[in-house]
């Protein structure tokens, strides 16, 4: 037993730290740190500078063009990452779809669609859920017929996350209604320009539009665009869910918001309040006990001797502290976080903020956007039931 | 970073186990709490086994291992409930061997290793409560000869035990020393605690000591924070097996037709069971790994691992008797038991708004395992 990393995943740290300060624009990480909105090009300019590095696909094995990172050293290139300030990897190519394109796809399809996610040309969205399939994503409807060589879709997908800037999405769709609902879903990758395709944003109760409502109107999809085989999706899609584990807990930006939250707290007065400061105090074991559980699973993961089968708690942990730093956020601030100035939480806005503190616009939108966080990936509750089962056998 | 166990780590676990299972059965254990909560022949087994010399050097007779052996020690214990204070005997073979003369350490650590002699810490006083420089006994030297007046409440075995350190100002300043239970002007009154184990109030006067270091708030601080990462430990072990009791009653137990287990709200709550044991095992092991860190850096990971082993340890206790409903809130049934083990663990050596108070006075502006 050793906290320590070797000295050889100390070096590698310190070469990602260098390299993410040397690369990742100063533009960006300003607005990371002050939780400033960020647009489609910013995200995208940092996706396609990692993906000339070759570290788009950080979790990518080498066979692939990935750099063939074991999991401490993707924590470590996470982490770093998280540090600076850059912009989360927008998951749905890079780290969703692509893992299964791998073990999934035919070889054709693993050099048409890989090289554009690993160097962030191409910007992919999820189709996963749809108005009446949340929690119960089995039950999903949009159909996919197949007519010759072609699939006609037609359906209605909704929360495609960043989906207004989506090029391509891969979707799960029923192409069969025999058996049980899990067994006649396929995995099909769909370009988003084909006709028949709408997508409209939803505007959120942070007033901002992050997701969408996709339509499917007799959709063409060429049959080649198929992963895998027919009514196979489900399986293929919980081998997605099952892909990356720790990266779920987002502990590392927890940290680097535990900073934030501190800063906050001094600007704001409550930095000497006992009270306010023990809730801090709480927060900061929340997280070094979270970081710690991903060591854990890290590192088992690392000497591959005892699998530690722990993703939701995971999940459900991370996601309440997400809600946690920034709903703490927002109380530092207290009534200066709620004046809403759609424009303030832009970069370089110039305005008068009311209190005079520009750095408190965003922390009510933050706090109110990370609801999400419980509910979606598999909501907590549904999480607390494939814990409890895992305990009771 | 590697968070898996040695084969002779394994080994102790299994062997610490067996003795469990085998040899401290809840029955016994029940008649050890009515004979007044401790047990000389099971301390024994202990030591057979090597484990109050599990500290000590293999120049006293011990085995001179460290604290991540510790750590497996305590949470097989803590499985069992055991109320033997091994802890105890962890802490002060500790406290001796780092700051002890040489001829205190010769005349104590073979008995410690051997388990001829139980030497416990005296610390506790009335209206210190968990701050441990807040000190009323007193010391005073006189022809080359200390001596210690004082009272200490709440030490453990205290009417058993063979030694006490003993914290006293010696003019003004915070000094440890060792007594013996037998020296003049010791008076020892046995009870029992919450837990079923036995305690003592221990007073002092004019009672002949021998001299363990002046440099006394530290090597208390020492104890205190080797005594915490027991208390990781240990409570990792108690709230597995709470856990796994737990599990089983729900799968048992049937109401309206079907097993408890298939109620949501019940499940619902076991998970957040897990989540509490799952968090609490990791900062058992970040307790235990930065035990040997200097001060700061191990007074800031303790009050960090305490406050999240002193809320698990809370939540996992009182979830484990509802779930069990009544059964659970009478004597007879193991669960009460352990969910009083939890309850001791949590305000032994600080509880956790003591520990929440020192994690906040330490906080700087990065955190993290390694900050």
């Amino acid at each position: 037993m050793d906290l320590a990393f070797t000295p050889e995943e100390l070096a590698f740290r310190d070469e990602v730290r260098a390299w993410v300060h040397t690369n990742l624009p100063k533009d960006i990480s300003d607005k990371v740190h002050a939780a400033q909105r960020l647009s489609r090009d910013d995200m995208q300019r940092w996706a396609r500078i990692l993906g000339k590095k070759g570290w788009l696909g950080y979790g990518w094995p080498k066979q692939f063009g990935g750099p063939g990172w074991t999991a401490v050293q993707k924590h470590l290139f996470e982490e770093e990452c998280a540090l600076a300030g850059a912009p989360r990897i927008v998951p749905f190519g890079p780290v969703m779809v692509a893992p299964v394109i791998m073990a999934f796809g035919n070889a054709g399809q693993q050099q048409r669609f890989l090289p554009g996610i690993a160097s962030g040309e191409v910007w992919w969205s999820q189709g996963y859920s749809e108005p009446g399939s949340g929690s119960d994503l089995a039950s999903l409807k949009t159909r996919a017929e197949r007519k010759g060589d072609k699939y006609i879709v037609n359906g209605q997908k909704t929360w495609t996350t960043l989906g207004q800037y989506g090029e391509w999405i891969f979707c799960l769709v029923r192409t069969s209604t025999e058996g049980k609902p899990q067994t006649g879903i396929s995995f099909l990758l769909i370009d988003m320009k084909s006709p028949g395709v709408t997508v409209r944003p939803i505007k959120l109760l942070d007033g901002e539009c992050e997701v969408n409502e996709v339509w499917f109107d007799n959709v063409e999809v060429p049959a080649e665009n198929l992963i895998g085989e027919e009514n196979k999706g489900w399986t293929y899609a919980k081998h997605l869910l099952s892909h990356e584990r720790t990266n779920i807990a987002d502990v590392n930006r927890a940290k680097r918001e535990l900073e934030g939250l501190k800063r906050i707290a001094k600007t704001e007065g409550v930095w000497e309040d006992v009270r306010f400061r023990d809730e801090i105090a709480k927060l900061e074991v929340d997280i070094v006990a979270l970081e710690m559980l991903v060591l854990r699973v890290l590192s088992a993961e690392k000497s591959g001797k005892n699998s530690l089968d722990i993703a939701g708690l995971l999940k459900i942990r991370g996601s309440e502290i997400q809600q946690r730093y920034t709903e703490l956020m927002m109380q530092a601030a207290g009534p200066f976080a709620l004046p809403f100035i759609f424009e303030a939480m832009e970069a370089g806005w110039q305005g008068n903020f009311p209190g005079g503190v520009v750095a408190n616009a965003p922390l009510a939108a933050n706090y109110f956007n990370m609801r999400k966080t419980t509910i979606y990936g598999g909501s907590n509750e549904v999480q607390r039931n494939i814990v409890s089962q895992t305990v009771l056998g | 970073m590697d968070f898996d166990f040695s084969e002779d780590q394994a080994q102790l676990r299994d062997a610490v186990r067996k003795w469990v299972d085998k040899g401290y059965d809840f029955e016994r254990r029940r008649s050890i709490v009515n004979a007044g909560g401790f047990d000389r022949d099971a301390y024994n087994e202990l030591a057979e086994l090597g484990l109050s010399g599990l500290y000590v050097s293999e120049d006293h007779g011990g085995l001179g291992m460290g604290p991540v052996e510790a750590m497996v020690v305590m949470e097989e214990l803590g499985r069992g409930i055991v109320l033997e204070p091994l802890a105890q005997t962890l802490i002060t073979s500790a406290v001796l061997q780092t700051h002890a003369p040489a001829e205190l350490q010769a005349s104590w650590l073979p008995r410690i290793a051997g388990g001829e002699a139980i030497v416990v810490l005296a610390h506790q006083e009335r209206g210190a409560r968990h701050h441990l420089d807040r000190c009323k006994a007193e010391a005073k030297e006189a022809g080359g000869q200390w001596t210690v007046s004082g009272t200490k409440s709440i030490v453990p075995v205290g009417d058993v035990a063979d030694a006490f350190i003993v914290p006293a100002l010696a003019g003004g300043q915070m000094t440890l020393f060792l007594v013996e239970r037998a020296a003049a002007g010791v008076k020892a009154e046995g009870y029992v605690t919450q837990d079923g184990s036995r305690a003592a109030e221990v007073a002092f006067s004019n009672s002949p000591a021998q001299l363990i270091t002046q440099n006394g708030l530290t090597a208390l601080q020492e104890a205190a924070d080797i005594g915490s990462a027991c208390i990781c430990a240990e409570g990792v072990g108690v709230m597995d097996k709470t856990l796994a009791i737990t599990a089983e009653y729900m799968n048992t137990r049937k109401q309206f037709g079907v097993p408890i287990a298939s109620f949501q709200a019940l499940r619902h709550r076991l998970a957040d069971m897990k989540m509490q044991l799952e968090l609490a095992r990791s900062m058992s092991y970040y307790a235990s790994l930065k035990l040997k860190t200097p001060e700061a850096e191990r007074r800031q990971a303790m009050a960090r691992a305490r406050v999240q082993l002193g809320n698990a340890m809370r939540f996992v206790g009182q979830s484990a008797v509802q779930l069990h409903g009544g059964i659970g809130v009478t004597d007879e049934y193991i669960v009460s038991h352990y969910f009083k083990k939890l309850t001791q663990l949590e305000m032994t050596f600080g509880d956790t708004l003591h520990h929440l108070g020192e994690v906040s006075n330490r906080m700087q502006d990065t955190a993290g395992v390694f900050a």
